[in-house]
């Protein structure tokens, strides 16, 4: 697997604003089929640095490349799906079933003045099946709990078949049990579907058993391939400070 | 036939009506899902100053005005993106400001007269044939790009910043949006007036989001309320002798409120 070009090559990454390192330093590989989970203090750069990776935020020193090309030079937006922290939140009065929501991971798959195809419809009904949100399509999306809003937002990224998934804290303001089926769903998705998938989550406990690798940002980071060490490494205690003890206790608590 | 339907302005006035109701709708919906409503007050009196340069150096208003908004929504686009100013305080400056030049211009140039009052609220007397064919020719441009860019125009209104990473040119696009209002806006003058244009283009719309429905019946019934705020308008404002822009925004205000009533949770 590792012998294969990485779908993000990052090399040196730092990022500055106003004197303040936010990121210094950062290196790192994201292979296919990886499963990472990120994590760090508030503050710590977590979602600067995948802001960097989906070319929200320019990086202001160091290299950043997706399969294989540089940010700039990179198109095939459509192979990364993005699942921003805010998704469970939505105004209320948003004029848009779950299938609109989903479809609208189709937009820049479709060309210009083109109906919407048969792969289309395929697509938005497969992601929506996927994330178990089939049922709930003709459904207001501002009527849906936290947890279903959740994987709607998951299945609107996934109906442009994405290879990698991108998620920052998919679970905030999601109840307990919600966010267990998530991770599930989340873990199929890389197993069955072959997506690599990465994201933000301060619940480290409920899913360190999962996760493949674990990175930890506290403005430099830490990547652990062995997450069940790494959560009782002292290079890493240093770099999340107190907080790494009480995740590592939170972790056997579950 | 109806005795309005006898006149020939009156023909003329409902044409450019239901156009117009058609454009200030279908763009109104996406910049009310986007929170940008003010921006078509904002631009409308934009609009207006193209108006007093054309009355005062006799150019066309219409075109004149065109050019003006459309020139002002690029403005407010740079300033909001290069200086990352907050949005409404760039529309407030426009707003007063380019009314502030309009009046100036009115004045210095002794245009302060009935023609100016038409442009403000509205008149069904006003559209000439000329007129018409600007406003359906730009109409028909204006339609189109809204129709073509529809999807894309309403996934930035629900999440721009996942639209940008999903590859969609998020920037191109909200210029060509705020151009494409800039333009609708100009020609609506005519009929609904510039200070009353804009609660065509939001009213509608906010009417239509009461019914909770997903966005295409949302678009269809924001649709339906303005071709029947513009119709009911216009007759209005011929039987009763009217400026026809307030008749029409009262039309779509009653529309409003029985909406709201009748989908009080």
């Amino acid at each position: 697997m590792k012998f294969s070009l990485p779908i993000f090559d990052v090399k040196n990454l730092y990022f500055i604003v106003d004197n303040q390192e936010i990121l210094s330093n950062v290196s790192f590989e994201i292979f296919a089929q990886d499963y990472i989970a990120i994590i760090g203090p508030n503050g710590g750069g977590k979602t600067t640095l995948i802001r960097i990776l989906l070319g929200l935020e320019k990086e202001t020193k160091g290299e950043v490349r997706i399969f294989g090309k540089r940010i700039k030079d990179f198109k095939e937006w459509h192979k990364i799906g993005y699942v921003p922290q805010r998704a469970s939140h939505v105004d209320a009065s948003f004029p848009a079933t779950t299938e609109d929501v989903v479809k609208m991971g189709r937009t820049s798959k479709r060309k210009l003045f083109s109906k919407e195809s048969d792969e289309d419809r395929i697509r938005v009904e497969d992601a929506m099946r996927k994330m178990d949100v089939y049922h709930l399509k003709d459904k207001m999306i501002g009527t849906l709990s936290g947890g279903q809003r959740q994987r709607v937002m998951c299945a609107r990224a996934l109906a442009s078949r994405p290879e990698i998934l991108i998620l920052d804290e998919p679970n905030t303001g999601v109840d307990v049990s919600s966010q267990q089926r998530f991770y599930e769903l989340l873990r199929e998705l890389n197993t069955k579907e072959k997506i690599t998938i990465v994201f933000i989550t301060h619940d480290i406990g409920v899913i360190a058993d999962d996760i493949a690798r674990l990175f930890t940002i506290n403005q430099k980071a830490v990547i652990c391939n062995n997450p069940k060490e790494a959560l009782s490494c002292e290079e890493m205690s240093e770099l999340y400070g107190i907080d790494a003890h009480l995740l590592h206790n939170h972790k056997h608590e579950h | 036939m109806l005795e309005i339907f006898e006149y020939e302005f009156m023909q003329r006035a409902f044409l450019a009506g239901m156009i117009i109701a058609v454009l200030a709708s279908i763009s109104g919906t996406f910049i009310v899902l986007r929170r940008y409503s003010m921006i078509s007050e904002t631009l409308a009196h934009s609009a207006l100053v193209g108006v007093a340069v054309g009355l005062v150096a006799g150019y066309n208003p219409l075109w004149m005005a065109v050019i003006m908004a459309v020139i002002s929504a690029w403005l407010i686009e740079y300033l909001r993106y290069s200086f990352a100013l907050y949005s409404d305080a760039v529309l407030a400056i426009f707003l007063s400001g380019s009314l502030a030049i309009a009046v100036i211009i009115v004045s210095l140039g002794g245009a302060f007269n009935n023609s100016l009052f038409s442009y403000l609220f509205g008149s069904i007397l006003a559209v000439s044939d000329e007129d018409l064919i600007t406003i359906f020719t730009f109409g028909i441009v204006c339609l189109s790009v809204l129709l073509i860019f529809a999807k894309e125009f309403y996934f930035i209104a629900y999440d721009e910043e996942v639209a940008k990473t999903s590859g969609i040119k998020v920037r191109l696009l909200n210029f060509l949006l705020v151009s494409i209002v800039a333009i609708i806006i100009a020609l609506s003058i005519r009929v609904v007036g510039s200070l009353l244009i804009g609660a065509l283009m939001v009213i509608p719309t906010v009417s239509a989001l009461q019914y909770r429905q997903g966005f295409v019946k949302t678009l269809l019934i924001s649709l339906f309320f303005a071709i029947f705020s513009v119709a009911s308008g216009m007759t209005l404002s011929f039987y009763m002798s009217l400026p026809s822009g307030a008749t029409i925004v009262l039309s779509v205000l009653v529309i409003f409120i029985i909406s709201l009533v009748a989908n009080r949770r």
